[in-house]
């Protein structure tokens, strides 16, 4: 196989309109994180100023699905076209996107043991959202796991497509579907709706949504960040593998 | 002084769990104590903090690998 042959993964340089957003992003973080903390909260009692918590910690798990369901379109778009270049964004955004799974089955841990188990050493409370995620993860930790098995460039990139496109099937189902038919500490559970007007004062609909959004272009950075550091690495590995 | 006020808050604690033992374990100890202070401010900064040490985290590892680009992009120069 000479280097020619081989479609290249080069990128080009980002432009103008990419800076743009970086700024944007860090901008919208700022505001997002002085409004998260200072802003105005619903005051429950057990809760009181963890409620906080909800701009910081639901959002990793929208970052979580957005990455995988990108990792699962470029999948896709491998085992269609066979281009590198898919298979490197699968990765990245597989990788940002199970880091964020990672803070927020952490950041969970820490809310829950510190509101509602307060008095008592239990850290891990068998909630099914958080049983069920933990199992999502691991599912989703296989993938790199399968990755690293591999030695063939080829094969491993079309393995870990299929079994990417497998990971991020089973997401809906277990971070969604099924732990809201349960009974949980999460709102929403046994077909409650997740956000009522009762619990959650109207200013902070508007942060949440905010930092939503927030934190899925900041994962959306990092992840093109890293793609386009990874593509720079595969050309400079080939320029010196292959001269 | 501080002794003084450990002594008391000892004497609280001791009186509180002879009166209403179940009272008793709602006094917050150790780690506890800091976390629930001030309205379970501290809670949002833990969680905070270790969503920074993710990011941070990332950051480190993208910065490595630039690292290995830029010496890999001198070392075939300097050939």
């Amino acid at each position: 196989m000479t280097s020619s042959s081989r479609d290249s993964v080069l990128l080009p340089p980002r432009g103008g309109g990419y800076r743009v957003f970086t700024v944007v992003v860090a901008v919208w973080m700022t505001t997002v994180l002085c409004f998260g903390v200072l802003g105005k909260i619903s005051n429950l009692p057990i809760l009181e100023h963890t409620a906080r918590n909800l701009y910081f910690h639901v959002p990793m798990w929208f970052t979580l699905m957005l990455g995988w369901f990108v990792a699962a379109y470029h999948s896709l778009r491998l085992l269609m076209t066979r281009r590198r270049i898919h298979d490197v964004r699968a990765e990245q955004a597989a990788l940002v996107a199970t880091v964020f799974g990672v803070l927020g089955i952490t950041t969970g841990i820490v809310w829950s043991r510190f509101t509602w188990y307060t008095g008592t050493d239990i850290w891990w409370n068998g909630d099914p959202r958080q049983v069920m995620v933990a199992v999502q993860l691991l599912i989703c930790g296989a993938y790199f796991v399968l990755r690293g098995a591999l030695d063939d460039e080829r094969l491993r990139a079309r393995l870990a497509a299929a079994y990417a496109l497998f990971a991020t099937m089973t997401m809906p189902f277990l971070t969604y579907v099924l732990p809201r038919r349960m009974e949980s500490l999460h709102p929403g559970a046994e077909g409650n709706p997740a956000f009522s007007q009762m619990d959650i004062a109207p200013e902070m609909r508007w942060v949440f949504y905010a930092s939503a959004l927030g934190f899925l272009m900041l994962g959306w950075w990092i992840y093109t960040l890293r793609v386009r550091v990874r593509a720079a690495e595969i050309a400079v590995n080939e320029r010196t593998t292959w001269p | 002084m501080q002794s003084d006020l450990d002594t008391l808050s000892t004497l609280r604690d001791t009186t509180i769990a002879l009166l209403d033992p179940s009272a008793a374990e709602a006094i917050p100890q150790g780690v506890e104590r800091l976390m629930l202070a001030s309205d379970k401010l501290p809670v949002v900064l833990a969680v905070v903090l270790i969503i920074w040490f993710g990011l941070l985290f990332l950051l480190f590892r993208t910065d490595r690998r630039i690292t290995k680009i830029e010496r890999e992009l001198n070392a075939t120069d300097s050939d």
